[in-house]
């Protein structure tokens, strides 16, 4: 029973990371209906520059924090107009090919100016270990845990009541529309971009925070976050976060009771199989939109 | 789109079906043949060999590639981890039960095929990215069960594999299997040709351009997808067995998810849904790759900052870009422009 629910309480708490991801994702697909595998990726490109700014060019918190928000704001601004923009109205193929590639840039990027093994950032949590009965939790999962809950009230707030987030929801609705109305639907998509690398990005820092930053994980989140994605559902917020947290609990116990059994490394497969089952039973997620098509 | 030159008419069905329809096209096709069997045999030294053998490997992988995502609309994100189930299964027959290639070449290719129709399953329910997460999530799980299969797969340690050998002759050299690959490499695509001519392929290229409007006009469009999973996993079964056969040994670490998405990449770059498009992306993939390796210490001298390996992420940041310029300027690859730049010079000088 111990066993069970210190599963339970880490389960919960890696889900988290895994929903903020996963929240960046549904935020672009929502804005812009392109499907992010490069996710992982940026992510990655974003912790790896943190860790230059701070430890490398020895810049305070703040302002790496600022130039990296930047940085982000430039990339999103990049990636919009130079590769999203001119494949609107392109085949499936095509968008998940230019995000893959993407990925990919990203990512030798990183292989070619940080090369090597993880790097590790000066500790500015305080570190300690708490104990809730029998069940241990450090305090960085903590934080994690409640910066995921309050991004999670913060985006609710964002798309239901104020006017950029209503906005955005429109957006997704019909772009055409969005722009008669006087949308500037491109500047949308900017903006999708960039909150959902920061929110992502914020979650790679605490998970970096706590293991060092490392591309391959990282990547490996980015794509265990899409089976995120669909198993919430595409278009849902709260599926995301629903979705994560289910993630991270069936993966810590799958782990946790299936490793001794078949040799370890479930946690990197769990997730999959799981995909793949709810493919085959409920293909549109627990929240999404069941597609109609018309010829 | 005019594909003929001019004055070349048709007036009997054989001739309309015909593969080689004008003179110029044959002696391309005897030129090229050639060039395969004779000239380059003659020149090429032993490295120049081994490239050409693993461009030949990668041509019959990506044919299957071409027919699931080019002519049938199926993304496939897990190309690569069908490659390996081809080369395990053949590793594993000839290592642990002594099987010869004849023997371990076709059970690769069917047990490819087996896993094609599993992964094809999910397509009777989903489509677009939703099949390209699924194979994604297949890459996954063979990684990791080729790791955790025991004394089976020998996990991180990898698996040797025999030379192949076939009517009493050892294919032990680079040049014997150079062979052995062009040959199959010939027969794979001439296969892949005719296939996209018959019923199916025809299916196929309805089912992607509109599977709803391709079922109204009678075509079981389930049946046609999993039909195109398989023959995608069955020509990746081919390649994944030739290249364990080629190599020897062969570890987890050969089939990198990156693997997957160059060949889906390059297959865009040369032009979906064409098989000469498809030869071209795999030259032009395997070409660059070589050209950046001999680049390398020139760049690494140019820019002593970067330390060894991020010659590697300069590859990968090049091909990526490469993709990405691909995507945007010339969605329909290569290949396309080259039969606008052929029309052209046929109407010149005449706009159209």
């Amino acid at each position: 029973m111990e066993f069970f629910l210190q599963l339970v309480v880490s389960g919960f708490l890696t889900g988290s990371v895994y929903a903020l991801m996963a929240l960046g994702i549904v935020i672009i697909y929502k804005a812009s209906s392109v499907f992010n595998f490069a996710h992982g990726s940026i992510v990655a490109f974003a912790g790896y520059l943190m860790w230059h700014l701070l430890v490398n060019l020895q810049l305070s918190f703040f302002f790496s924090v600022l130039i990296s928000l930047v940085v982000i704001a430039v990339i999103s601004f990049l990636i919009q107009r130079f590769i999203l923009y001119p494949l609107t109205g392109q085949s499936v193929l095509t968008i998940i090919m230019a995000t893959l590639a993407l990925a990919e840039v990203f990512s030798g990027f990183i292989t070619l100016f940080w090369p090597g093994p993880a790097r590790t950032y000066p500790k500015f949590l305080p570190s300690s270990v708490f104990q809730l009965g029998t069940v241990f939790i450090t305090s960085e999962e903590l934080v994690n845990f409640a910066i995921c809950v309050v991004a999670f009230i913060i985006f609710m707030f964002f798309f239901r009541k104020s006017k950029l987030g209503l906005t955005m929801r429109g957006t997704a609705e019909d772009h055409q529309l969005a722009r008669s109305e006087g949308v500037k639907v491109d500047r949308i998509f900017v903006l999708a971009w960039f909150i959902a690398i920061v929110m992502a990005g914020i979650g790679g820092f605490l998970m970096a925070h706590m293991h060092g930053v490392n591309q391959e994980p990282l990547i490996a989140m980015g794509m265990k976050s899409l089976t995120v994605v669909i198993l919430g559902g595409m278009e849902s917020i709260l599926g995301a976060v629903i979705g994560g947290l289910a993630i991270g609990l069936l993966e810590a116990l799958g782990a946790g009771y299936l490793d001794p059994l078949v040799g370890g490394g479930v946690e990197d497969v769990f997730p999959f199989i799981i995909l793949l089952a709810v493919l085959l039973i409920k293909p549109y997620g627990l929240f999404g939109y069941k597609r109609i098509e018309r010829v | 789109m005019l594909k003929k030159p001019c004055g070349t008419f048709d007036e009997t069905y054989a001739q309309d079906m015909s593969v080689i329809r004008t003179p110029y096209r044959g002696g391309l096709l005897i030129l090229l043949f050639l060039f395969l069997f004779v000239i380059t045999p003659l020149i090429a030294d032993n490295y120049a060999l081994g490239v050409m053998n693993l461009i030949g490997i990668s041509v019959i992988a990506m044919m299957g590639l071409n027919i699931l995502t080019g002519y049938c609309g199926q993304i496939s994100i897990g190309h690569v981890a069908f490659i390996a189930v081809g080369a395990y299964t053949s590793s594993i027959l000839s290592q642990h039960l002594g099987w010869p290639f004849w023997a371990t070449f076709p059970s690769a290719i069917l047990v490819s095929g087996l896993m094609g129709m599993v992964i094809g399953l999910p397509t009777l329910r989903i489509k677009g990215f939703y099949i390209a997460i699924s194979t994604l999530a297949f890459h996954y799980i063979i990684v990791w069960a080729i790791l955790h299969g025991g004394d089976l797969t020998k996990g991180v340690w990898g698996l040797p594999c025999e030379f192949p050998e076939l009517f009493g002759i050892s294919f032990n050299t680079e040049k014997k299997m150079y062979y052995l690959i062009m040959i199959l490499a010939v027969i794979g695509t001439v296969l892949a040709f005719n296939l996209v001519r018959s019923k199916f392929g025809r299916g196929f290229v309805a089912v992607r351009d509109n599977d709803i409007a391709a079922e109204f006009m009678g075509l079981n469009i389930f049946r046609l997808k999993s039909i195109a999973f398989i023959i995608c996993a069955m020509y990746a079964g081919a390649a994944g067995s030739l290249y364990a056969h080629y190599l020897g040994m062969i570890t987890v670490e050969q089939f990198p998810l990156i693997d997957s998405i160059w060949y889906l990449g390059f297959l865009i770059v040369g032009g979906l849904g064409s098989i000469s498009g498809a030869i071209f992306g795999v030259v032009f993939y395997r070409l660059i790759a070589q050209i950046v390796l001999f680049a390398a210490p020139m760049i690494s001298e140019a820019l002593p900052f970067l330390s060894v390996s991020g010659v590697a992420g300069f590859t990968q940041m090049l091909f990526g870009l490469v993709i990405i310029l691909f995507l945007v300027l010339e969605p329909r690859g290569a290949i396309h422009r080259w039969q606008l730049t052929l029309t052209s010079f046929r109407l010149w000088p005449f706009p159209y």
